[in-house]
């Protein structure tokens, strides 16, 4: 029941509707109490042969009013409570959309993006459970088993009503304890499903791979045992599903058997009349749903402040990122420094980077050697923002960079990344990410630096064109040079190549990089590579091997110096001359 | 992802359609008709127990009740009676719930086995031209929405086999009442029509624009970094919040249709039917004796007849989805692009690895030859190269050369014999493929060394992996050769995975094999290893490599250059720098290039 505490702001929010909606399935209970009884009046009417035209008029138009009214009123509050749990679920859907959206690297990484979909998808099922049903259930089952039990025990016979719903408490416990089994079996039934999916998706993904060693026959078998597992596990799920009516039936069978012998004594002493037998049995039949509903309850409120309680820890899940008060908003510019002492990732006692630090003033390139691994990204995370928890200062224009505000930070820096994600929508849009106003010719022109206009042109409806899973598949190098364009696109004053070359070929590349160095005059680049060529024009060149400087220079100071750079480009330039590149 | 675009540009199935996929899909569950049948027979039980309750009553209402002759004895043998009928009526119940679920899961099963079969058996083309995704969401979901579609029919025979029988229990109680019940069909069915027509449209405009919500959702997280990069929180947070609002206009739409026409309105014309029933009884009444138990049978049956129909309505947009994913599925099943047909001769076996192409011409879609006259030939243990600009034909040599795709002019000759007469698995056993990006499985490093080949002994995986240095690396996993493979094997690196997919193809010990060369970055120390296992593996194998860095096939007994679909030039590689051709002038062009940088 905290539960409906905890959501307390939101029926305020909503009390109006609320207040409509069980005011409105309240007096349907009631109302429903009537057909019961004037069904039972007729049947004593006739009995007794008091019946008149003008009584059974009289009573038929009660009946027809009751009907109308009933309905106008089940649509009200059907409208009203189901409505509300709409609302409530778009309203969180909201609020943890909006804080995905603000959370920092390390949340991401602590959640996967399955476990965060499920909490949006199934959580808020949960919710919108309690909102609806759990609420439903409740008001439901207590005026319409309050005012049925009432009606029973005034109106028909006290005696007989005691009697007659002794057995019916354990309908409320038995779908409290099969829906508690019920929930176990369901779930051990989904992860067997889950494990299907996973073993269709790798079949497909590695398709090539199964026909190339011609495995298919295995692969079936290996297939039809895991379909022979979720066959298992659902036969669990339905032994105890099918039981929900059957129990019900049983313990309602119990009740009628009660009713007769107890209603037949009754009726047999004189103390009831036929029609109060009859209005009787129709009200047994009526609080079926209000004893299950109540059972039933427990598990929506169970299985709903689960949902909450997850959703709540997920927004109480804060940023590492903050802007400070009064930060600067004016645009960075100027020479950026990078001093740092030390940084591990989060939950990461290794080292990442240590003493790394270097100048570089405003409009000149810096480049970033180093194998994989060596340290080059976490230096990009850094400028990105996007830890916080280092040792050490990064300042541009002299100040911290943690002074500005990140529209300030983030807005002027293009940052094309190594892994190129695009949206499942148009080149266009994906191209104006940064801002969807921007005209075809600046968006085209970006593309012309890319070079990826012509790529683009050669699809069947250009810039139109959608990508990712529903459109069309990009090759890696078409996926870089339009993440390139993406970031172009901005006019930024310090752009960011994180080995964002590395799948086009040489000449691409030159053509790609003279271009941008025409262009961005007088603004700040930072090039990380693997491929020396992508560097070697820069001001400055660092190598970066296990989180530290190594070696620093110009191209010509590296070379004359004879380390790792040396080594490095020797051997590329070997490869190059007996390659024929990726011609 | 591609479930909401069919979704929201899903027509409408014509009803002749409608039926002719229904039929098809029903016999998916042919294998399990016994249990089917068994299941409606319970079902038909069930509305006769049903039915008998309120007959019990009425009849103790009537012949004792009203005329006064009772007695305890009595009394119990109608509770006795009617607990039996009860205890009768929920055993057939649970039967028929169990039985009717376990043959549509089994049924399920079925389909999935079946599409799962047809998808082996399809060929490369299929697979070049769907999108994975689109295909996993056919094998799970949509065989998965087939229990749902079941379920439909289980409660359209409830619903049925209710009503009929309660209709056949009031006539036998009272013929003119029950045709004066009768009345109530057109309108009920006018009710159900009109549910249908404005419920299916909003419903499936309310799915659709769930997973739209979703697939936004899901592309948010995936590329939350770039959106913060970029500073888009605000701008997607207020597109979110539109299409997050348009799924809550329609899913209160939906609220508001099944308010309307749904469970309310069948109560509404349940009170009215009980209307109709007093009335004709009273009026009956003013004139004659009546027996009362009849108007208590008759209310009762009355609301059997109604009860039912909430959920059969309720269950009809189930019914839509369910054709719409049968129909999928059948696409699926239909689909002919099968794997090349093989002649499939036994004697057929791969003994030296001699390869020759002959003429050969091929195209993907019929019309665009992408292989042009392709006559080659490479002795047993020899190398050849294929070089050339990304579309001239190197990769589709290959496809021809594994049976990926029929060609369809020329000959295709392995030891003398036409590549058609070898059985699909002697072909692809003997020939080891090495693709460009190596795929892993989950599981562990030997099983994806063994490939679900049981006959490969532990001995061997570990002399294949020592054999291609792949040694090292693994022995230092924890677990060793029993280390866990994750997903796509994220868990090592590009030239670790190379190493394990070389394993995997050596361990094979294959007469042929075919190399398409990784292009990716793979990092130094590795790529010696890489280098070294390549050689390694080449000694004594016919060998056929698409070369990116020339480095490794500079020793190559031929080299190819294909443009076009052409061969342009062939020979070794001292052969081609004199013959001075494009082979030479794309060799100078990247020297050249180096020099001015």
């Amino acid at each position: 029941m905290d539960i409906f505490k905890r959501l307390g702001w939101f029926f305020k929010q909503e009390k109006k509707s609320y207040l409509l909606g069980v005011a409105g399935l309240m007096i349907v209970a009631v109302l429903q109490l009537i057909p019961p009884r004037i069904i039972g009046i007729v049947v004593d009417e006739i009995e007794t042969d008091v019946l008149t035209e003008q009584s059974l008029l009289q009573w038929m138009l009660i009946l027809t009013s009751t009907a109308v009214l009933q309905y106008i009123l089940r649509y009200m509050w059907r409208v009203n409570i189901w409505g509300n749990a709409a609302k409530l679920e778009q309203i969180v859907r909201k609020q943890l959309y909006d804080h995905f959206t603000n959370m920092d690297n390390t949340f991401f990484q602590k959640y996967r993006a399955g476990d965060l979909m499920a909490h949006a998808t199934n959580d808020l099922r949960g919710l919108r459970m309690v909102a609806g049903g759990g609420v439903l259930t409740m008001a439901d089952a207590i005026s319409v088993g309050l005012t049925t039990l009432l009606a029973m025990l005034f109106v028909v016979d006290w005696r007989l009503t005691l009697i007659a719903v002794i057995p019916l408490p354990f309908l409320a416990l038995t779908s409290r304890i099969l829906g508690q089994r019920l929930h176990l079996r369901f779930r051990d039934a989904q992860a067997a499903f889950s494990q299907l999916n996973d073993k269709v998706q790798e079949s497909i993904q590695g398709i090539k791979v199964m026909k190339t060693f011609g495995q298919e026959k295995e692969d079936v078998e290996k297939f039809e045992n895991q379909t022979d597992n979720v066959v298992l596990k659902n036969k669990a799920v339905y032994k105890i599903d099918s039981l929900f009516d059957p129990a019900i039936t049983l313990i309602m069978g119990l009740s009628y058997v009660l009713t007769i012998i107890v209603g037949g004594y009754l009726i047999m002493g004189d103390e009831i009349s036929i029609g109060d037998f009859v209005t009787f049995i129709n009200y047994i039949g009526m609080l079926v749903w209000p004893m299950f509903a109540i059972g039933r309850l427990f598990n929506i409120i169970e299985r709903g402040s689960a949902s909450y309680d997850r959703i709540e820890n997920l927004l109480r899940e804060d940023s590492a990122i903050n802007e400070r008060q009064g930060a600067i908003d004016e645009p960075i510019s100027g020479t950026l420094s990078f001093d740092i002492e030390a940084f591990s990732y989060p939950d990461d006692e290794m080292v990442a980077l240590h003493h790394v630090s270097f100048n570089i003033e405003q409009g000149q390139t810096l480049g970033i050697v180093g194998k994989t691994g060596a340290g080059k990204t976490s230096i990009m995370k850094l400028l990105l923002r996007e830890y916080d928890n280092y040792k050490g200062t990064i300042r541009y224009g002299g100040y911290d960079i943690k002074d500005y505000t990140l529209d300030a930070l983030l807005k002027q820096i293009g940052y094309v990344p190594q892994d190129n994600y695009l949206f499942s929508t148009t080149i266009r849009e994906n191209i104006r990410f940064a801002d969807p106003t921007l005209s075809q010719e600046a968006v085209e022109a970006a593309a012309k630096l890319a070079d990826i206009h012509d790529d683009i042109m050669e699809l069947p409806e250009g810039y139109d064109t959608e990508v990712g899973e529903r459109g069309v598949s990009l090759s890696g190098g078409q996926k870089q040079r339009i993440s390139i364009a993406r970031a172009i696109l901005i006019n930024p004053e310090l752009m960011i190549l994180d080995d964002s070359l590395s799948a086009v070929d040489a000449k691409t590349e030159e053509s790609i990089l003279s271009g941008l160095k025409e262009i961005r005059e007088g603004q700040t680049t930072i090039i990380a590579a693997h491929r020396i060529s992508s560097v070697m024009h820069a001001e400055e060149i660092i190598v970066i091997e296990k989180g530290t400087i190594i070696e620093r220079g110009t191209h010509s100071e590296l070379l004359a110096h004879g380390g790792w750079y040396e080594d490095m480009y020797n051997q590329q330039q070997l490869e190059r001359k007996l390659e024929g590149e990726d011609y | 992802m591609m479930e909401q675009k069919e979704l929201s540009v899903r027509r409408s199935i014509p009803f002749k359609e409608q039926m002719h996929i229904l039929k098809r899909i029903m016999t998916f569950g042919k294998p399990y008709k016994k249990q089917f049948a068994v299941a409606i027979f319970f079902s038909v039980a069930l509305a006769i127990s049903t039915a008998a309750l309120p007959r019990i009553i009425q009849l103790f209402i009537d012949n004792h009740l009203t005329t006064g002759d009772l007695s305890l004895s009595i009394i119990l043998t109608f509770a006795g009676l009617h607990f039996g009928v009860t205890l009768i009526r929920l055993t057939v119940w649970y039967l028929e719930l169990y039985l009717f679920n376990m043959a549509s899961e089994k049924t399920v099963q079925n389909i999935r086995n079946q599409l799962f079969e047809k998808l082996h058996t399809l060929g490369m083309r299929f697979f070049d031209q769907t999108s994975t995704g689109w295909l996993i969401t056919r094998v799970t979901n949509d065989t998965e929405a087939m229990k749902d579609f079941w379920n439909v029919f289980l409660n359209i025979m409830q619903g049925v086999f209710g009503v009929v029988i309660s209709l056949g229990a009031m006539f036998l109680l009272d013929v003119t009442v029950t045709l004066w019940i009768l009345i109530f069909a057109p309108v009920l069915l006018i009710v159900i029509r009109i549910y249908q027509v404005y419920s299916s449209k909003t419903y499936s405009e309310m799915k659709s624009k769930l997973s739209l919500l979703n697939t936004k959702l899901a592309e948010t997280i995936n590329g939350i970094s770039i959106i913060q990069q970029f500073r888009q929180e605000k701008r997607l947070q207020k597109e979110f919040e539109e299409t997050n609002q348009s799924y809550f206009d329609s899913r209160f739409s939906m609220t508001k249709i099944n308010a309307l026409l749904l469970s309310p309105v069948i109560n509404l014309l349940y009170t009215l039917s009980v209307v109709v029933i007093l009335t004709i009884f009273g009026l009956e009444a003013l004139t004659g004796p009546v027996e009362v138990g009849i108007i208590y049978a008759f209310t009762t049956y009355a609301n059997n007849f109604f009860r039912p129909l909430t959920r059969l309505m309720d269950s009809m947009s189930l019914f839509q989805d369910g054709i719409v994913s049968s129909s999928r599925i059948l696409t699926v099943m239909d689909n002919e692009q099968y794997a090349p047909a093989q002649l499939d001769k036994e004697d057929a076996h791969i003994e030296e690895g001699k390869i020759e192409f002959k003429n050969v011409s091929f195209s993907y879609d019929g019309k665009n030859n992408v292989l042009k006259n392709i006559s080659f030939t490479v002795n047993p243990g020899e190398t050849i190269a294929l070089v050339g600009h990304t579309g001239s034909g190197k990769s589709s040599i290959i496809n021809v050369l594994m049976r990926f795709y029929d060609f369809d002019e020329g000959e295709v000759l392995i030891d003398g014999r036409s590549i058609k007469e070898f059985p699909m698995r002697e072909l692809r056993q003997r020939t080891g493929l090495v693709l460009q990006d190596s795929f892993l499985f989950y599981g562990t490093i030997k099983d994806n060394i063994r490939l679900l080949n049981e006959s490969i002994t532990d001995r061997e995986i570990i002399e294949a992996a020592r054999f291609v240095q792949a040694d090292k690396f693994i022995e230092e996993l924890p677990g060793q050769y029993d280390a866990k493979v994750v997903e796509r094997g994220a868990s090592f690196s590009s030239g670790q995975k190379q190493l394990i997919s070389f394993a995997s193809t050596i361990v094979r010990d294959p007469k042929i094999l075919i190399l398409d060369e990784a292009t990716a970055n793979i990092d130094t120390e590795t790529e010696a290893l890489i280098q070294e296992g390549l050689q390694r593996m080449r000694k004594g194998r016919t060998t056929v490599a698409i070369a990116h860095r020339l480095s490794t096939i500079r020793d190559a007994d031929q080299i190819l250059v294909l443009d076009n679909g052409h061969i342009i030039e062939r020979g070794t590689h001292d052969e081609l720098i004199d013959s001075g051709g494009q082979y030479k002038d794309m060799y100078e062009l990247q020297n050249l290039g180096l020099q001015t940088q």
